[in-house]
């Protein structure tokens, strides 16, 4: 009995604690200027531990983001979004469009210090094109006919067909050393633990469960970076990675709209040495209803929807105001983005009618029935608070012109088995984050309904097939402009989907980093990291010391 | 109900639980607000005044949430029991009645029951089917009756031998009788307090569930699904993680000192001193 009183009176004092923390800070005086100077530490946080560091197998967004820094690509974008040389020093299309030569930069080496040539491009296209290899991220280079190194720097595709994305997957294909893997299953290799790359950095040290440190590759293809160490360390939890923000044990993570609007705002000691950066990300959360039954298969229901919901309300109440309406499955303030086309406006009033049209008539409870039945369906989303939040916003609001709605947050592995593999869904709150290319064949075409395959809503418009084949081979870019806006206008009469809002990414980076970007560059403020540097005066391990 | 007066704990826990009730019961009466209201213009708002619980990430009062929310959480509690109870009961009075190869089979699967970790079994259970609050007592209430049946049966043993059991048999009553007029009524001691201390893990585990999102779903509230949005916040929105902690501890508290209270009232062994 003593111990359960014990233990209340330990959490309520645990309480107090935090509730009386932050009294007195101790100021640290920044300087407008630093030099730029050489070595120490930048620390960070990962939710989950990588799986394997090289990318093309692993398909999680923790060793994604340690792989970039390990591997490079033969061509990247630079910080106006434009392709820019990587490896590759310059590359050239051929007349008939269908051919892409790649020429590699002089005397380039692997981290071991063995040369780095255009057979190991060869061997990277062959290793990712091989049905042995398990991943997802073949398609793309499938379609290439025919790949050829003639020579050590030379490096030739060529496509069965034009296809506009092509530099795009260069961009993105993570070039792998031929002489360490050539006798290795890359499915299961010692090298997914223990990577030679070409990049800014190599691995150093990996504590299973804990953290993984890269250290600087003096070999790397595009000269030194300022910082020496990266430190990223595995905190499963993203309010625990906070707390470690705040105690100055991380250096930089994503915050969210509470924290950037909220929390920092009230903290004078936090926003004196934290800094805050905002950028619209490439992405986008929806409504996605299933085309293939009633009742989101009538237009009328759909477009109805979209004028029930109030997305600025969504926006305002769930980010803070840290978001933007959108019209099109583009990022706003690029050219892609079609910038005649504007978001459904609130109106119940019209909803209302549409549905009506649409047979809907209100029975003497206010319920909107249909043939006998009341018109319900439920939302499904993951275990994520955004996206909870924003299907309790849409359920109110649907609610009030007779739509019963009910929610329901699902686990990830089984939403996707168990939901939208089998297509057993009425509507769902999810989100996608797109590439840079235009090109969305993959989620809207109306080939791609399979099973684990994106067009899971089951949108098929003829008019958008034609423009979303044509669009993949047009390589002029102001032709292109045209086809994918009028694609957008097209997706937004139909309403699959109601797109719900564009988010800003939000990050949180100690002022001990310094050489960030700001106001952030298009391609946005982790561009140009390895230009980054710490200053001595304010390492970690220096104030430490002192 | 003296005896309650001479039992301080017992007392104790007895005010705790009422006064919950009290609250539960009468939430719509008491509650200022509608739990599902959203103002978008008041989110996150410390406790004062107009929201004495302050409000939630959409502007929600907590306190009418914390109210319905002790519904959600009672009704867990008292349905999921209530089913452990009945199964504990039937189970533990054919094995304590016939003993013999049932008594084997049935106490096998009690031991196969608590092998497996409960909470987990649960989990596994909810994954595959809806999260709802029905799910859940039932869900809760098939994976928590095996102490329920050992004590029953444990008890059917020693009474069986009794000479009014006895004396029942020889007069030709039906099992049927002997068990519900004799054998029952004489047990239900045990039952009673530890169904009383089975009432605090189900409010528990149910809080556990909605806080792990599992539980109880969206836009409902509950005890567990306010912690869980408090967690994000609990650097800057205390208000969110202590009310509904501190509810879910002062009830299990109280369903704990009034279980051991009775236990300690309704011991014949305590009852000289």
């Amino acid at each position: 009995m003593l111990n359960k009183f014990l233990s209340t009176a330990s959490l309520i004092s645990v309480f107090l604690l935090i509730s009386c923390s932050n009294d007195s800070y101790e100021a640290i005086h920044y300087k407008d200027n630093y030099l730029v100077e050489d070595g120490g530490e930048i620390v960070n946080a990962m939710i989950g531990e990588p799986s394997n560091l090289v990318a093309m197998i692993a398909g999680d967004s923790a060793s994604s983001a340690i792989a970039a820094n390990i591997f490079n690509t033969l061509l990247k974008y630079d910080e106006n979004l434009n392709l820019a040389p990587e490896l590759a020093e310059q590359w050239f299309i051929s007349e008939d469009q269908k051919t892409i030569t790649f020429k590699l930069k002089n005397d380039i080496l692997w981290a071991d210090g063995k040369p780095l040539t255009s057979q190991d491009i060869l061997f990277t296209w062959k290793l990712v094109t091989d049905p042995n290899t398990r991943t997802p991220y073949a398609s793309d280079y499938l379609l290439v006919k025919e790949a050829s190194a003639p020579d050590a720097r030379t490096f030739i595709v060529t496509y069965e067909q034009t296809y506009a994305p092509a530099l795009d997957t260069w961009a993105s294909l993570q070039i792998l050393p031929q002489h360490v893997l050539k006798d290795e299953d890359i499915n299961n290799t010692f090298f997914s633990r223990k990577p030679t790359g070409s990049g800014y950095y190599q691995l150093d040290q990996w504590i299973n469960g804990q953290q993984l440190t890269l250290k600087r590759n003096r070999n790397s293809t595009q000269g030194q970076a300022n910082i020496d160490k990266l430190t990223s360390r595995i905190i499963p939890d993203t309010s625990s990675q906070f707390l470690e923000l705040i105690a100055d044990n991380i250096d930089f993570m994503n915050i969210n709209p509470i924290q950037y609007q909220r929390v920092f705002p009230s903290r004078e000691d936090l926003k004196q040495r934290i800094g805050l950066y905002k950028e619209l990300g490439n992405g986008y959360t929806y409504l996605g209803f299933n085309l293939k039954k009633a009742p989101f298969d009538d237009i009328r229901v759909r477009q109805a929807m979209n004028y029930a919901i109030d997305k600025n309300e969504i926006i305002k109440g769930v980010l803070l105001g840290l978001g933007e309406p959108i019209a099109s499955p583009y990022k706003p303030g690029t050219r892609w983005n079609n910038s005649k086309l504007s978001p459904y406006p609130y109106n119940p009033t019209k909803a209302l009618a549409l549905l009506q049209e649409a047979g809907y008539e209100k029975n003497a409870d206010g319920i909107l029935v249909k043939d006998g039945k009341p018109f319900e369906f439920e939302i499904l989303t993951n275990q994520n608070k955004q996206r909870e939040m924003t299907a309790v916003l849409v359920q109110r609001r649907l609610k009030e012109i007779g739509i019963d709605v009910k929610i329901r947050v699902i686990e990830w592995a089984s939403f996707i088995n168990r939901f939208i593999k089998t297509g057993e869904f009425k509507a769902v709150v999810l989100g996608w984050s797109l590439s840079l290319d235009p090109d969305q064949y993959n989620i809207w075409h109306s080939s791609q309904q399979g099973p684990g395959q994106f067009n899971f809503v089951g949108y098929e418009n003829p008019r958008v097939d034609e423009l979303l084949e044509v669009g993949r081979r047009e390589l002029d870019t102001s032709k292109r402009e045209k086809i994918y806006h009028e694609f957008s206008k097209l997706m937004l009469e139909d309403s699959p989907i109601v797109y719900l809002y564009a988010g800003y990414g939000l990050s949180a980076i100690n002022k001990r980093v310094q050489g960030i970007k700001k106001p952030a560059p298009p391609a946005g403020i982790y561009q140009n990291s390895f230009e980054w540097y710490i200053p001595k005066a304010l390492r970690r391990n220096e104030i430490a010391a002192q | 109900m003296r005896v309650f007066f001479r039992n301080p704990l017992a007392l104790s826990g007895l005010i705790i639980i009422i006064a919950i009730l009290i609250l539960a019961l009468f939430a719509p009466l008491i509650a200022p607000y509608d739990p599902n209201f959203i103002d978008i213009d008041s989110i996150l708002t410390a406790p004062s005044t107009k929201h004495i619980m302050g409000t939630d990430g959409l502007g929600r009062d907590v306190f009418s949430r914390m109210l319905f929310g002790a519904q959600i959480s009672l009704l867990v509690g008292f349905v999921a029991v209530g089913i452990a109870t009945l199964i504990g009961i039937i189970l533990g009075s054919i094995a304590g009645f016939y003993r013999g190869w049932v008594d084997s089979l049935i106490m096998r699967l009690v031991d196969i029951m608590l092998s497996i970790p409960t909470f987990f079994l649960i989990l596994a259970v909810i994954a595959f089917l809806t999260p709802s609050i029905w799910n859940i007592m039932i869900v809760i209430g098939l994976t928590s009756w095996m102490g329920v049946t050992r004590l029953v049966r444990a008890e059917f043993f020693s009474l069986r031998q009794r000479e009014f059991v006895l004396a029942a048999e020889t007069m030709g009553a039906s099992d049927f009788k002997i068990i519900f007029s004799h054998l029952l009524p004489n047990s239900l001691t045990p039952v009673i307090v530890s169904s009383v201390l089975g009432i605090a893990s189900a409010v528990l585990v149910e809080s556990g569930l909605s806080f792990l999102g599992l539980g109880v779903q969206a836009p409902t509230a509950s005890w567990g699904n306010i912690l869980t949005d408090g967690k994000e916040y609990i650097q800057f929105a205390w208000w969110l993680s202590l009310f509904p902690g501190l509810a879910i501890l002062l009830t299990v508290l109280g369903y704990n000192l009034l279980g051991e209270g009775l236990r300690d009232i309704l011991d014949p062994k305590n009852k000289n001193n």
